[in-house]
């Protein structure tokens, strides 16, 4: 790496320590050279760039400011629906991946031996794409598979890539993460999303999802706001988690039951006449099937199935009631339904019908959508979508009612040794180390008669794959814009904030319109990104020049407007209480419950995952600023309930060895009163098992190690939490 | 004159550590060198239970320990009350992390010496560039900076109006307030 | 959140070795009160003070980091007289200057003169005590914040300094080391007060906070039980009283004089020796801090 080195700089630290300093801290720069570069601008080198933080989904927007190549300042946009404003921990910490001295540097090829090499792009490109035109020659495109977790370009150019082969089988990380709420969610009111208005809510319940957890800035203001406001919050969640700080009440309850409790306070109303009458006679269908199902559900009954007080229930639902049409149940994300339990989609399901009995669609503090934008169609032929693939996507007629955005990614690799699957590339996605068993993954992959992995660091995925193409980091390319829903819809733009550093690395979008030209499809890809996003911004009146400059842009036209949600996108225009689809896969034709597949017992835990502050899944781990926090607070350690510790004898830091059917791992424990007796809470971003991942290798345990391969059924989820332990002292 | 404080609300504190990392980023810290310190606490039992984190850092303090223990005034108060390690007087003895009572100087291996909090957000206080400090980073806006001499300043008004103290009392007079 | 102690066994040595050249030095002094005819014995103890105390200020200036790499900042080591360690230097470096002058004149046969003499020793005595005090100002640290450490240091300087002459003399001067009847009654009690002086500081400290609990419980049960009673109260004490005990009032003059009587002494001294490392470096390691921030009730 070079870098400039000032004479203050030189005299201070001495040219070997600032570089190691740079190189080892993740690229910071100090801050005596930043104070000196601020008064002595002309000496250094600071320009300002805008991007999108990679840290997590959400893509917050921020100005950085670059002091000779290094980020020094990160300012989240206040015009962002999810940042506004402020970036989490995550997003300061992350951006140190650019100069992470694991990052790939090389395309790489497996040997015979099981070790890597690097190889040349030619050769790499070459050798990819030969494969690639056998398998289209032998098995057709449909046993082309490609797996991404969705990011601007990367969404963009995998789908033409794909499509451009005629392979419709391109996939997201959504079956481990909210494929099962989104799915569940599309078969009640047609679509995967909404969202509660919390701030101006007067009553709030979140199911699992932690708003200080799994950090969305602009999600954690409104709820700030709301708890300032006097909005009564209401935590459910086996963990006390970080939101409970905002919260009027924590409600433990065994994960995997939250269906249950659903159906209960759903029975409460309806039993009691208490839901709008008018919304369900004028803009729904099937209610007297849900209403003719619900009297089982009594309070009583999802007491013993939940663990929380019958007269609890029957409150909350009054409460709920009472404070409707300002009132829902927020809409979750991953944690409790998203791809959890055997009854996530069916509980998403019946999540909106329950805000559906409040008639809090589209109230003012109810649940609300909000208005977005997209790029217009392009009038420049080079733009022209390849021609549609004739197959649906694999794993659709299995798991019928699984998103087909998402598509069930596992089950596609399940197919590998049935010979359905041939060639498989995953682009930034630990697939192997985070979606499901990392050992039954590993094999299947491993199987493939091609893999290739695109990435920046060494994962699990990558050591299981051929072909290992190195992208660049995302601070150091630009990208598709990003258009982004919210109260005020905005498009905002991935910059290159830095130059590229590994000159063998390759930003995603030319490394598919390289591999597009390889396998002979090269018509799609005859434009650069600057070109792409240029007229993808003309069409709404902006151009790339303009977005470079502000970074982003709100469209204030569009700003939303409270209106009461009256049409659905489903198939009867209404809310359906009934579903077809959900009849045909299986289930009930309004949605009761379903049991999950294991329920825990004497001496059995159910283990459970969730995010920290500071972690995303397996993404962060290897990151210095962030594992450096989790090292130091013992982060890593499962949370095991207080009374239970006593009795198994279990202390504070003790050594633990926790086994599942198929695992067992030992680590030190955290005991805790902030989580329910029948839990184990494992955080997700642990047990890492990439010797090449310096800072991440060997800490903690890795939750997916103990959870077998499995697919909830209908849905497609892979059933995270469906996995029972048990907990004792290493020694006792 | 002017004397630089802090308020710290832990109240509003989530425990996202977003203050440590955007410190380490606008400060150019190595991974492991932390200006900003947490102290957990977990009150009641299950499932009565209660949750506060205390960020801790440099409170600047006026009866500074760290001031009167080294003996090379490598630390010293300038003339903003703000607490400074002069690193070219700094010979890395460590009395100074001996002596703070809040456990927020941190030595840096690089060069020998100790560093801690420098109150970054000064700069942007007063105008002469943006910084990415705690203050400005924190997600829940736990923080205000200001001027304890200006009465009627945003840092005064909040200190009276949330009743914050210093977390040990007045034992060092110390700069940075909390509500807890 | 695991807490990682400040200093380590460099600086313990340096306060060992500190103490070791001044309790020498302070022996010295005392042999030309009492045993004016003891002048090999005297001139090892000038020869022991510069070289421990400059071992330990070499040791003191390698653990200072960015003074080692910076050797010019140590030029600022006068800046601030209201700071302990300001105060060592400058005992420390007008006793090394005294130590080394004393040195000198013995190599160059030449008499040290007693008001050098009893300057030396006044300002070992301070060392000794700035040892306990350095650590003594640290408020956050109940094993340390009293006025029992310095005291504690001081003794245990004198002792295992007369210890450290007391060893050389066996070796070299044994006829010296018969004579001596007074120095080795006196460097008798020394452990004996220093018993009183460590459970009296185990017993106020656990009683003043959690954290001086945590730090006795480190030192009498946890972590560093085995060297704190084996190392430090039994061979570091205890022995050495015992010993000491039967030879200076059970044993036959005739066998005190004997050659297995001074090796059975020399094994005591060294005993003290250890003892003495001991109690500094246990005493930086078995610190725990207070607690700033009080739980909420």
């Amino acid at each position: 790496m070079t870098q400039d080195i000032t004479r203050r700089s030189f005299v201070k630290g001495g040219i070997g320590a600032a570089a190691a300093t740079a190189a080892l801290g993740g690229g910071f720069v100090s801050f005596n050279s930043w104070s000196a570069a601020q008064a002595d601008e002309a000496a250094r080198e600071v320009k300002k760039a805008h991007s999108l933080c990679n840290s997590c989904s959400s893509k917050c927007g921020f100005t950085a400011t670059v002091v000779d190549g290094n980020v020094m300042t990160m300012k989240g946009d206040e015009e962002h629906p999810y940042c506004d404003g402020t970036l989490c921990a995550r997003g300061y910490g992350y951006a140190a991946v650019a100069y992470s001295p694991d990052r790939l540097t090389h395309p790489m090829k497996r040997t015979d031996s099981g070790t890597f090499e690097a190889i040349s792009w030619d050769d790499a490109l070459s050798e990819i794409s030969s494969k690639i035109r056998d398998i289209i020659d032998t098995d057709g495109p449909e046993a082309l598979v490609l797996i991404q977790d969705p990011r601007p370009s990367g969404s963009y150019y995998t789908k033409r890539f794909m499509n451009a082969l005629g392979s419709p089988n391109v996939y997201t990380h959504g079956v481990s993460c909210n494929m099962s709420k989104v799915s569940g969610m599309t078969q009640a009111i047609g679509a995967g999303d909404f969202n509660s208005d919390v701030e101006n809510a007067n009553m709030i319940m979140f199911l699992g999802r932690s708003y200080a957890d799994g950090i969305r800035p602009a999600s954690l203001h409104a709820l700030q706001a709301a708890h300032e406001n006097g909005t009564k919050v209401v935590i459910v969640d086996p963990r006390h988690n970080n939101s409970c700080v905002y919260a009027d009440e924590w409600i433990p309850i065994k994960p995997g039951t939250d269906l249950a409790l659903i159906l209960a306070m759903a029975n409460v109303l309806v039993s009691e006449g208490l839901y709008d009458q008018d919304y369900i006679a004028n803009y729904t269908v099937g209610f007297e099937d849900w209403a003719s199902r619900l009297p089982e559900y009594t309070p009583e009954w999802a007491e013993e199935i939940t663990g929380i007080p019958a007269e609890t229930i029957t409150r909350l639902a009054h409460e709920m009631w009472e404070a409707a049409p300002a009132s829902s149940i927020e809409q979750g994300w991953r944690a409790a339904f998203g791809c959890a339990h055997k009854n996530s989609g069916e509980t998403a399901r019946a999540l909106c019908l329950f805000n559906t009995l409040l008639g809090c669609w589209g109230a003012e503090g109810g649940a609300v959508f909000y208005p977005s934008v997209s790029a217009g169609k392009l009038s420049d032929s080079r733009f022209a979508a390849p021609p549609a693939p004739s197959g649906k996507i694999l794993g659709s007629a299995q798991y019928p009612l699984a998103a087909a955005s998402m598509g069930v990614a596992t089950y596609a690799l399940e197919q590998i040794p049935e010979g359905l699957v041939k060639g498989v590339i995953f682009y930034q996605s630990n697939c192997v180390g985070g979606y499901s068993n990392p050992k039954q993954l590993d094999e299947w992959v491993r199987q493939a008669e091609l893999s290739v992995a695109i990435d920046i660091q060494m994962t699990e995925t990558c050591l299981a794959c051929q072909y290992i193409l190195p992208d660049t980091s995302y601070l150091e390319r630009l990208e598709v814009p990003e258009f982004v829903g919210g109260k005020v819809p905005v498009v905002a733009l991935r910059d290159r904030v830095l130059d590229k550093i590994h000159p063998e690395t390759k930003p995603v979008d030319e490394i598919f319109c390289e591999l597009g030209r390889a396998c002979g499809v090269g018509q799609y890809f005859d434009f650069t990104i600057d070109e792409l996003a240029d007229a993808q911004l003309k069409t709404v009146g902006l151009s790339l020049e303009q977005l470079k400059k502000d970074g982003i842009v709100a469209f204030n036209e569009k700003t939303y407007k409270p209106t009461p949600k009256t049409t659905w996108k489903t198939p009867s225009e209404k809310v359906q209480f009934v579903s077809e689809a959900c009849e045909k896969a299986g289930f009930t034709p309004s949605p009761t419950w379903v049991e999950p597949l294991v329920m825990p017992e004497d001496g059995l835990f159910r283990l459970v995952g969730g995010k920290q502050t500071i972690h995303t899944h397996t993404q962060t781990a290897n990151i210095a600023p962030l594992m450096a926090i989790s090292e130091k607070y013992a982060l890593e350690r499962p949370w095991i309930n207080a009374a239970v510790a006593a009795e198994l004898g279990i202390e504070d830091g003790d050594e633990v060895e926790i086994s599942s059917d198929i695992f067992s791992g030992r680590t030190k424990i955290k005991v805790t009163e902030r989580i329910e007796p029948t839990s184990i809470y494992l955080p997700s971003h642990y047990g890492r098992m990439v010797p090449d991942q310096h800072i991440s290798y060997g800490i903690g345990l890795s939750q997916m190690d103990f959870v077998p391969f499995q697919i909830e059924p209908g849905y497609g989820g892979t059933m995270s939490q469906e996995v029972l332990v048990k907990i004792k002292k290493v020694g006792a | 004159m002017t004397r630089y404080g802090m308020l710290i609300d832990t109240k509003n504190c989530i425990g996202c550590y977003a203050c440590r990392t955007a410190c380490q980023r606008q400060n150019g810290l190595d991974a492991d060198v932390d200006y900003i310190r947490y102290e957990e606490r977990e009150t009641g039992t299950f499932p009565h239970v209660g949750y506060e984190m205390v960020p801790l850092q440099c409170m600047h303090c006026e009866d500074a320990p760290c001031v009167s223990v080294c003996p090379t005034q490598a630390s010293y108060t300038d003339e903003n009350g703000i607490v400074r390690v002069d690193e070219e007087k700094c010979i890395g003895c460590r009395y100074c992390m001996a002596a703070c009572p809040y456990g927020v100087r941190v030595h840096n291996k690089a060069t020998g010496a100790v560093e801690k909090c420098k109150f970054c957000t000064a700069q942007s206080f007063e105008g002469k560039g943006e910084t990415c400090s705690c203050v400005e980073a924190c997600v829940t806006g736990c923080r205000i900076f200001g001027d304890l001499d200006d009465p009627d300043g945003e840092l005064s008004r909040a200190i009276t109006e949330k009743n914050a103290l210093p977390i040990t009392g007045d034992r060092t007079k110390a700069k940075i307030f909390y509500v807890r | 959140m695991t807490y990682e102690p400040i200093w380590g066994s460099i600086i313990a040595w340096y306060l060992f070795l500190a103490g070791v050249g001044a309790g020498a030095f302070a022996t010295s002094a005392f042999l030309s009160w009492r045993h004016p005819e003891a002048t090999s014995m005297r001139k090892i103890g000038h020869i022991i003070a510069p070289i421990a105390v400059g071992i330990g200020l070499i040791l003191l200036m390698v653990d200072a980091e960015a003074g080692f790499t910076h050797p010019w900042r140590f030029v600022y080591l006068l800046g601030n007289f209201g700071s302990v360690m300001t105060w060592g230097v400058v005992f420390l470096s007008v006793f090394m200057v005294i130590a080394v002058a004393a040195f000198i004149l013995d190599r160059l046969k030449k008499n040290v003169p007693t008001w050098l003499e009893n300057v030396g020793a006044i300002l070992a005595l301070c060392v000794a005590v700035y040892t306990g005090a350095l650590l003594g100002v640290c408020s956050t640290y109940p094993l340390w914040n009293n006025a029992l450490l310095p005291i504690l240091f001081l003794v245990s300087a004198l002792s295992t300094g007369a210890a450290s002459v007391l060893c050389v003399s066996i070796v070299r001067h044994a006829d010296e080391f018969n004579m001596v009847g007074v120095l080795k009654k006196f460097h008798f009690f020394l452990p004996i007060i220093e018993l009183l002086l460590i459970a009296s500081l185990m017993f106020i400290t656990q009683s003043n906070s959690d954290a001086g609990y945590q730090s006795v419980m480190n030192l009498i049960s946890g972590q560093w039980a085995i060297w704190f009673w084996l190392g430090l109260i039994f061979i570091g004490l205890i022995g050495p009283t015992l010993l000491e005990t039967w030879l200076l009032f059970f044993s036959s003059e005739e066998f005190e004089k004997s050659r297995l009587a001074h090796w059975i002494s020399f094994a005591s001294d060294a005993g003290v020796l250890v003892g003495g490392f001991l109690l500094r470096y246990l005493i930086v390691a078995a610190a725990v801090p207070l607690t700033v921030v009080t739980p909420l009730l």
